[in-house]
């Protein structure tokens, strides 16, 4: 045996030191826990009749700008009389695999879902959300959601029944580094074409290597990025009279050759990024042009994040071909009840009512584009006039339950196009018949 | 094994510490040095991504992950400040030990009977369990994982550290087992007869005489219990949610985040990582010699 | 010792393993012939499964992955392990420093450990690495989208967070070594590697057996690693099986449990089967 009493000690200081430091760095921040959001988020009016017995409600929303403060607020304002908040920080990826896993089956663990509008159809007709029109008539008009815009309020509805209550709505927009484009002379880009002219100015110019920053991560934004461009092109994934999929028509095959036409200008590991890389590529100064959701933009014109955060413009994205509709992607973000949850639909109804509320969304502003009227003015933020264009000119949604199964199902394929490992004739082919499968299940 | 054959020190030329065994054999000077020199490349080369992670944390947030890096900042510790108190980190830290001590004590209670019997009982029987429990050690974590789910639903247990460490001591038991048996075999079996003429029962001699010859043993399986208990990711992932989330389970879903919080994410990884490189320091002796105690013969 | 008092022994572990482990290993196998969906009763489908899941190209390229990945690593595990255990155990005063700095990338949760690891390479977020090489030869490495580098990569990882405990054992053999057998054949007049080569290894092959079964069984399973890793691994064949089933059978979409418990029961024989030579060895050593 490794003996001696000397050993003994000698070996114990490492310990010693390394505890010693965990310790002092724990220390440092002594008071564990004392700012979490449940205690400093904005406080606002939470009503409702106190429960029989205490009540523990779980909230799942993952953690970004926009979200955090409608989060926050119900949390820290509703935690009061018996009932009990969770809320548990969780990135996009994290959430979207919670969300599958608590609707399926007969137990949940979340009471309350953040969702958006393109998932809400299939969410709704699988049967695992709750529809809110009974508690809408009920508590409506006295916690102020009759005032919710109501396209927003259409864009969580599925089949003619409300299934989600809109906290806000997020468009697309373009960041880009002011300082850059004056010098050398350049304005924000209104179609794809003159994206390419301005990223080429940008790139030829040295410097920047891979001006332009999009979200095409392979395992879920890439689809997203695709389905933006199919809609500038005016093209749906399926056509809405003959339910007949939209993919070996010429947009679609133009969809990619546009996106391929960026390639070059940007990073060449760009597949593998989320929007938090491209934020990061903002950060670091090695992209001078973003496209992103507009959730996304504050943290860029936070100082603490970067040293270029005074000099970010942003502008409404730009349109593939020159259309109205822009490269756009309009999501409604909200909350829903999941079905299988035991805690009394009334009482959750109350506490997502408070969280969308007035005070609550007026507090979201600039982070958020609150789904109610007249907040966002284009003095909000630097975004906010961005925004506002952005969002009258997205491609309209498709509030059918196979869109978002197209989209999760096709993902793979837009990803090995937009790589060149597939074709796109080939690409179109594989997307049609794997759509056509789609549809075919929910029209017999 | 006992005393170490040591060359001296790889770089210091002074006169040998009083405790140091003289060397067995001189080797040049020159081979000491580059041994030397060698092992400090391979002990950076492990560290580095510690380290850099480490300096990451400790940058201002704005050139925390800059590209090129900064090699030159003043430090600063905001990210643990704020992951300190504006998270519950607390809480996934006390999780994770409740999860790591509460399976590991089990695993061992279980585990010491077993693995005794295991070695004093020869025929099929054992060499059949033996041969399970191998194979159970090698099972894909999703197969047992997700049944597991389903099962903690149903039970009404889900989501609790019971359940984590339950788990655990399950997938572990077949490592801790084998581990067990062989130094449960370094142990003669004329000392179970011994005591068996001065009528001890099995349990008494289990408890009596083979736990206290055990102490190595038993130390090198319970910190190798520990040590997985507290790196779980997968079982903690699929079995927690709001209660009882460790810390691997959080870091894992802050990587998808933005700045701050990404930084406080690598700041959480160090903080994860400290106590348990203090675990290592001063468990490697104990694991080298409990290893080396026959333990890996089979 | 009495059969009744073995039982007596055995069975607090033995039930936790039945209840724990072979319940589940049944319900995993009962899902594969089956279209099941999470808490819901499944439908009896046969052999279906198995056949998409043998007809599917992507589980044939993980399979080579994955299979490659074990040897590729298994082989500098061994390498690498006992070079290492060889250096260490000549250390005097200094082998606890030595030995605590080794063992800090086996201590550390998987999943963070891979990705310190990747911010290390990951140009994007300053990798140091990366710079380094760039700087140094001009020569930018996609490390995240070349399948190759990535592969490398993954490999160099994982080659990371086990060789410390390949290192361990080997020591821990090495220690059991008789230092008479070493000094007869220097006498005989072997040196250097031969040493090695012809004394020491074989006198601890049970040794280099344990550490090559264990790390056999954690490279097939590998899974944490690749999501910090290999955020397109299915794009560039660098998907694990253990990531195929997680893909198929959990991720967002895709909610195949069926399927996935279908592989996940194929993952088992491939692990029984490359392991068998190592467990018929086993069965005879146990039994003396």
């Amino acid at each position: 045996m490794y003996a001696g009493r000397a050993a003994t000690a000698r070996g114990a200081r490492p310990l010693v030191v390394a505890l010693g430091l965990a310790v002092a760095l724990l220390l440092a921040g002594c008071g564990a826990g004392s700012r979490t959001p449940a205690a400093t988020a904005t406080l606002v009016p939470c009503d409702f009749p106190p429960p029989p017995s205490s009540v523990d409600v779980n909230v799942l929303a993952y953690n970004s700008s926009a979200i955090d403060p409608f989060t926050n607020s119900m949390v820290r304002s509703c935690s009061r009389d018996g009932v009990t908040l969770h809320h548990e920080p969780v990135d996009y990826a994290g959430q979207s695999q919670k969300a599958t896993a608590t609707l399926a089956g007969r137990y949940g663990t979340y009471d309350i879902l953040e969702t958006y509008g393109f998932v809400v159809p299939q969410q709704a007709s699988t049967g695992t959300l709750h529809p809110l029109d009974d508690l809408m008539a009920r508590y409506g008009a006295q916690t102020g959601l009759d005032r919710l815009n109501p396209q927003m309020r259409e864009a969580l509805s599925y089949d003619g029944k409300l299934y989600g209550i809109p906290m806000q709505a997020q468009t697309f927009v373009m960041a880009y580094r002011r300082d850059v484009f004056d010098r050398l002379g350049l304005t924000p880009p209104r179609t794809f074409a003159e994206l390419r002219e301005v990223a080429g100015r940008i790139q030829r110019d040295g410097g920047i290597r891979y001006p332009l920053a999009l979200p095409l991560l392979a395992s879920s934004d890439v689809a997203t990025a695709y389905d933006a461009a199919l809609g500038s092109l005016g093209t749906d994934y399926v056509d809405r009279d003959t339910g007949r999929p939209n993919f070996d028509t010429p947009a679609a095959a133009r969809a990619f050759t546009e996106l391929r036409s960026l390639l070059p200008l940007m990073d060449p590991q760009v597949t593998t990024f989320a929007q938090p890389a491209v934020q990061q590529q903002m950060y670091n100064g090695s992209a001078a042009i973003a496209i992103m959701f507009s959730g996304r933009m504050l943290d860029l014109t936070r100082p603490a994040n970067s040293r270029f955060a005074a000099d970010f413009a942003f502008a409404p994205p730009p349109s593939v071909a020159g259309g109205n509709v822009l490269y756009n992607t309009l999501s409604v973000d909200g909350w829903a009840i999941p079905e299988n949850t035991e805690v009394d639909k009334d009482l959750l109804f109350r506490l997502i009512a408070a969280s969308v509320g007035e005070e609550s969304s007026r507090a979201a502003v600039p982070a958020a584009f609150p789904a109610r009227e007249g907040m966002v003015t284009p003095a909000s933020s630097p975004f906010a006039a961005a925004q506002l264009e952005a969002i009258g000119r997205a491609s309209p949604p498709e509030p059918f339950p196979w869109t978002s199964r197209i989209s999760n199902d096709t993902r793979p394929v837009v990803a090995d196009v937009l790589a060149g490992r597939t074709t796109i004739p080939d690409g179109q082919r594989r997307m049609q018949e794997i759509a056509t499968a789609i549809v075919a299940g929910y029209r017999r | 094994m006992s005393t170490v054959q040591t060359a001296p020190p790889a770089t210091t030329s002074g006169p040998s510490g009083d405790d140091v065994p003289a060397p067995a054999r001189r080797r040049p000077r020159g081979r000491t040095v580059l041994v030397g020199g060698l092992l400090l490349l391979v002990c950076w080369v492990m560290l580095s991504p510690v380290l850099w992670t480490a300096m990451s944390v400790t940058k201002p947030t704005d050139v925390a992950f800059l590209d090129p890096p900064v090699f030159t900042w003043t430090p600063t510790f905001t990210a643990f400040v704020d992951l300190w108190q504006t998270t519950e980190f607390y809480r996934y830290l006390l999780n994770t030990l409740v999860v790591a001590l509460i399976s590991t004590v089990v695993a061992l209670l279980i585990g010491i009977p077993a693995a005794y019997a295991l070695s004093r009982y020869p025929g099929w029987v054992s060499v059949s369990l033996l041969i399970a429990a191998l194979i159970f050690r090698a099972l894909p974590r999703f197969a047992v994982v997700l049944p597991m789910y389903e099962l903690s639903r149903s039970l009404g247990i889900y989501d609790t550290t019971f359940a984590v460490a339950a788990a655990l001591v399950a997938i572990n038991q077949p490592f801790s087992i084998w581990l067990l048996r062989n130094f449960f075999a370094e142990i003669p079996k004329e000392l179970d007869e011994a005591a068996m003429l001065d009528g001890c029962s099995r349990f008494q001699i289990l408890w009596r005489v083979m736990v206290p010859l055990m102490g190595p043993g038993i130390l090198t399986a319970g910190i190798f219990m520990f040590l997985f208990a507290f790196q779980e990711y997968l079982t903690a992932n699929v079995l927690t949610d709001v209660v009882a989330r460790t810390v691997p389970v959080f870091i894992a879903t802050q990587l998808g985040q933005t700045l701050p919080m990404l930084q406080q994410a690598g700041a959480a990884a160090i903080l994860l990582t400290l106590p348990v490189v203090g675990f290592a320091f001063v468990a490697q002796r104990y694991l080298v010699a409990g290893l080396g105690a026959g333990s890996v013969k089979g | 010792m009495r059969r009744r008092e073995f039982l007596g022994l055995v069975s607090p572990s033995l039930l936790v393993m039945l209840g724990l482990l072979l319940f589940p290993l049944y319900k995993t196998v009962e899902w594969s012939l089956q279209r099941v969906d999470y808490g819901e009763p499944g439908t009896f489908l046969g052999l279906d499964n198995y056949t998409q899941a043998l007809s599917d190209p992507r589980l044939g390229r993980a399979v080579l992955f994955t299979v490659g990945l074990t040897v590729a690593v298994v082989a500098v595990l061994l390498v690498g392990g006992y070079l290492l255990a060889v250096l260490v155990n000549g250390l005097g005063r200094s082998r606890p420093w030595v030995l605590g700095v080794l063992l800090v990338s086996y201590v550390v949760p998987n999943v963070v450990g891979a990705t310190m690891f990747s911010w290390l390479f990951d140009s994007n977020f300053g990798g140091v690495v990366n710079y380094l090489i760039t700087e140094l030869t001009g020569a930018e490495i996609l490390w995240f989208t070349e399948p190759w580098a990535n592969r490398v990569m993954i490999g160099l990882n994982t080659v990371w967070f086990m060789l410390p405990f390949a290192m361990l054992v080997i020591l821990a053999g090495l220690q059991g070594v008789p230092e008479e057998i070493v000094e007869a054949a220097r006498i005989d007049g072997a040196t250097g590697w031969r040493v090695h080569w012809h004394v020491i290894v074989p006198s601890i092959r049970g040794v280099l057996t344990f550490v090559s079964i264990i790390s056999i069984m954690d490279v097939l399973r590998t899974f944490d690693q690749l999501v910090p890793l290999s955020p397109q691994a299915p794009q560039i064949g660098n998907e694990s099986i253990m990531l195929y089933i997680y893909n198929i059978a959990f991720q967002d979409g895709g909610q195949q449990l069926g399927l996935g418990s279908a592989i996940n029961v194929l993952l088992i024989v491939l692990i029984v089967l490359l392991l068998s030579p190592f467990i018929r060895d086993m069965a005879k050593e146990a039994r003396q």
